[in-house]
């Protein structure tokens, strides 16, 4: 026997080098695969309404969709009756005539009468801008004054009330601790009224993001610039998971393409969106956008833990995506919206 | 503990409210004991090594510290309150890195300037303060404030005025704001030449005519004033701020202590301790 023979025919004790090789290598795709597959398994089961209405401007009669709305996600008068609403809009910057950046004063008037219609004891509007500190100039520019003044709709300056800091569930973030405005605790349903835009760090801004407003900068800065350090996708997630809001509209009436969520061009969708969970209702928005929602990463992992973003997973009442989808144009050269690409 | 002020009726006692409240009254012979009781109230709000929070379990938020260097200016009972609170300015700095030829941003992130908050970066308006406060105690020729004045510039749009900080983002020049740009003239006062903020002062005095606000509107006049570009219906123009309060609702009291700060002071806010105020 050769030497290569006696090496063939020698009965094995143990591994060799090479078996134990495969070994590993085997056992190491199984546990990545398991890694993949264990999120799918073990993510709950979701099963979310949204619902899209049309409003070809913003002079239709936003309360009426607003309402329609209600209906058709089971909000009843029993569940708003004697309730105190929180209305969070959009408000970063305002540039005279521009109906893009914020969200509308009549889809914030609309959504108010909405609930005063079901009987709400209180709306108040609240909001802490990220970019100025000037929050009555904003108020004044944005034309939403004007609209609360002669409502007499109260306003908040979440920008400027004292926190209350409670330890930080969720960790997505490296925060420890997420400090919120007082207003937060005096009411019983807060709305993220936000708007549908491009985000050039985040991606996307819609119901989630928006959320961003309600920590004061008195706290966190102008812009609030710990939620950035933190990690801006972390951050969402923390706070949409400590805060649980109560309902989301989005005003995509006119929204905002390409450089958003204040550089970038207005884009008419022609859709308010709306629902209960807020990252159903973002998944929604993104695929109105042509955005597939899986590709925004702080939508994919809210997946896990807060909601669905699968078509399959959500029911879409009111008008069908399909019908309303409007390619919103990405910038190429932004690392947030290449990971976007291709849209839908 | 007594003392200081709150920014809404029936408030909590907050340091930027009590800092703004004794500029206000400083020259108020009918006032001093409060003046004094604030400034005892922001001396307990003192840690020991000198910054002064938003609230106790807020370490972090220490951007109150610049403004209570002019709350206790002047007062020798505070003094070394005061030192503390300057040597904390001069210590502490925003996050700053090296610029990158790849960044998103076109601002020259390596210059160190002042937070709002610990462990963030640099932004206009915490530099614009701490440079004043470092200023108005004797500092204006240390190499923080030296920095701070080419952080500001650095940081200002091409086409005029400043924002909190951000010049272009991916290439597209963010607008101008009002409050911002009004802090930042303030804060360059004697720190460059004019034809360097030339086209910012262009920007505010074509815009300061529309403000009605008191922030905005208050800083603007301060920023202008501190380059005698102060408009001549200044006056009117706070009068019709102050009227706005019908609207709104009462200002907070830093808002009320900012307009009657830019009525009076006509060279910008350092005035104040230069004993120079107008009536």
């Amino acid at each position: 026997m050769t030497s290569e023979e006696t090496k063939n025919s020698t009965p094995k004790k143990g591994l060799t080098r090479r078996d134990f090789i495969a070994a590993g290598l085997g056992g190491a795709a199984l546990a990545a695969f398991g890694l993949y597959l264990w999120p799918q398994l073990s993510r709950p089961k979701w099963r979310e309404q949204t619902f899209i209405g049309k409003a070809p401007d913003y002079r239709a009669d936003i309360t009426a969709v607003i309402l329609s709305g209600f209906r058709e996600l089971g909000i009843s008068p029993a569940e708003i009756r004697g309730k105190r609403i929180l209305l969070k809009p959009n408000l970063v910057e305002t540039d005279l005539g521009a109906i893009h950046i914020n969200t509308h004063p009549a889809v914030i008037y609309g959504a108010g009468q909405a609930f005063l219609k079901l009987g709400a004891a209180q709306v108040i509007v609240g909001e802490g801008p990220g970019h100025c500190r000037d929050t009555l100039m904003l108020l004044e520019e944005s034309g939403l004054a004007a609209v609360l003044w002669a409502d007499r709709i109260p306003f908040v300056d979440l920008n400027y009330e004292t926190g209350y800091a409670i330890r930080n569930p969720g960790r997505y973030s490296s925060l420890t601790h997420l400090t919120f405005p007082e207003t937060l605790r005096q009411v019983d349903w807060v709305v993220s009224l936000a708007k549908l835009k491009t985000h050039h760090w985040a991606g996307v801004t819609l119901s989630m993001k928006n959320l961003f407003g309600v920590m004061p900068g008195s706290y966190y800065g102008w812009p609030k610039n710990v939620l950035h350090h933190a990690g801006i996708e972390g951050s969402i997630l923390d706070i949409v998971y400590a805060l649980k809001p109560q309902l989301a509209i989005v005003d995509g009436i006119v929204g905002m393409e390409g450089d958003g969520p204040i550089m970038g061009t207005p884009k008419q969708a022609g859709v308010l969106v709306m629902g209960r969970n807020l990252p159903a209702v973002d998944a929604t928005c993104a695929r109105v956008m042509g955005i597939d929602p899986r590709r925004v990463e702080y939508l994919a992992k809210a997946e896990q833990f807060l909601g669905p973003i699968r078509e399959t997973e959500i029911m879409q009442v009111g008008e069908a995506v399909a019908g309303v989808r409007s390619p919103f144009k990405l910038v190429d050269f932004i690392p947030a919206h290449r990971k976007l690409l291709p849209l839908i | 503990m007594c003392g200081g002020f709150a920014l809404k009726p029936r408030g909590e006692y907050r340091p930027d409210a009590t800092c703004w409240a004794i500029l206000a009254l400083l020259d108020d012979p009918a006032s001093q004991r409060l003046v004094k009781q604030a400034r005892a109230r922001l001396a307990e709000s003192q840690l020991p090594d000198g910054r002064v929070c938003l609230s106790p379990d807020h370490p972090e938020a220490y951007w109150p510290t610049a403004l209570t260097v002019f709350a206790w200016h002047r007062s020798p009972e505070f003094q070394k309150n005061l030192a503390l609170a300057v040597h904390f300015l001069i210590t502490s700095s925003g996050k700053h890195w090296p610029r990158t030829a790849d960044a998103s941003v076109a601002h020259d992130t390596g210059i160190q300037g002042w937070s709002w908050i610990a462990g963030t970066h640099s932004w206009v308006e915490p530099t614009g303060l701490a440079m004043m406060a470092l200023r108005i105690a004797g500092y204006g020729e240390h190499a923080r404030v030296r920095e701070g004045a080419r952080l500001v510039l650095d940081r200002q749009l091409p086409h005029g005025g400043w924002n909190y900080g951000n010049t272009l983002v991916f290439g597209q020049e963010l607008r101008p704001m009002p409050l911002s740009t009004g802090m930042a003239l303030n804060a360059l006062k004697n720190a460059t030449p004019r034809e360097t903020v030339q086209v910012s002062l262009d920007y505010l005095q074509k815009k300061v005519a529309s403000l009605h606000t008191p922030q905005s509107l208050g800083w603007s006049l301060l920023g202008l004033g501190a380059w005698q570009a102060r408009p001549v219906q200044a006056q009117q123009l706070l009068s019709e701020c102050l009227h706005s309060q019908e609207r709104y609702g009462g200002y907070d009291t830093s808002s009320l202590a900012l307009m009657l700060l830019a009525g009076k002071l006509t060279g910008g806010l350092e005035d104040i301790v230069a004993g120079t105020p107008t009536p």
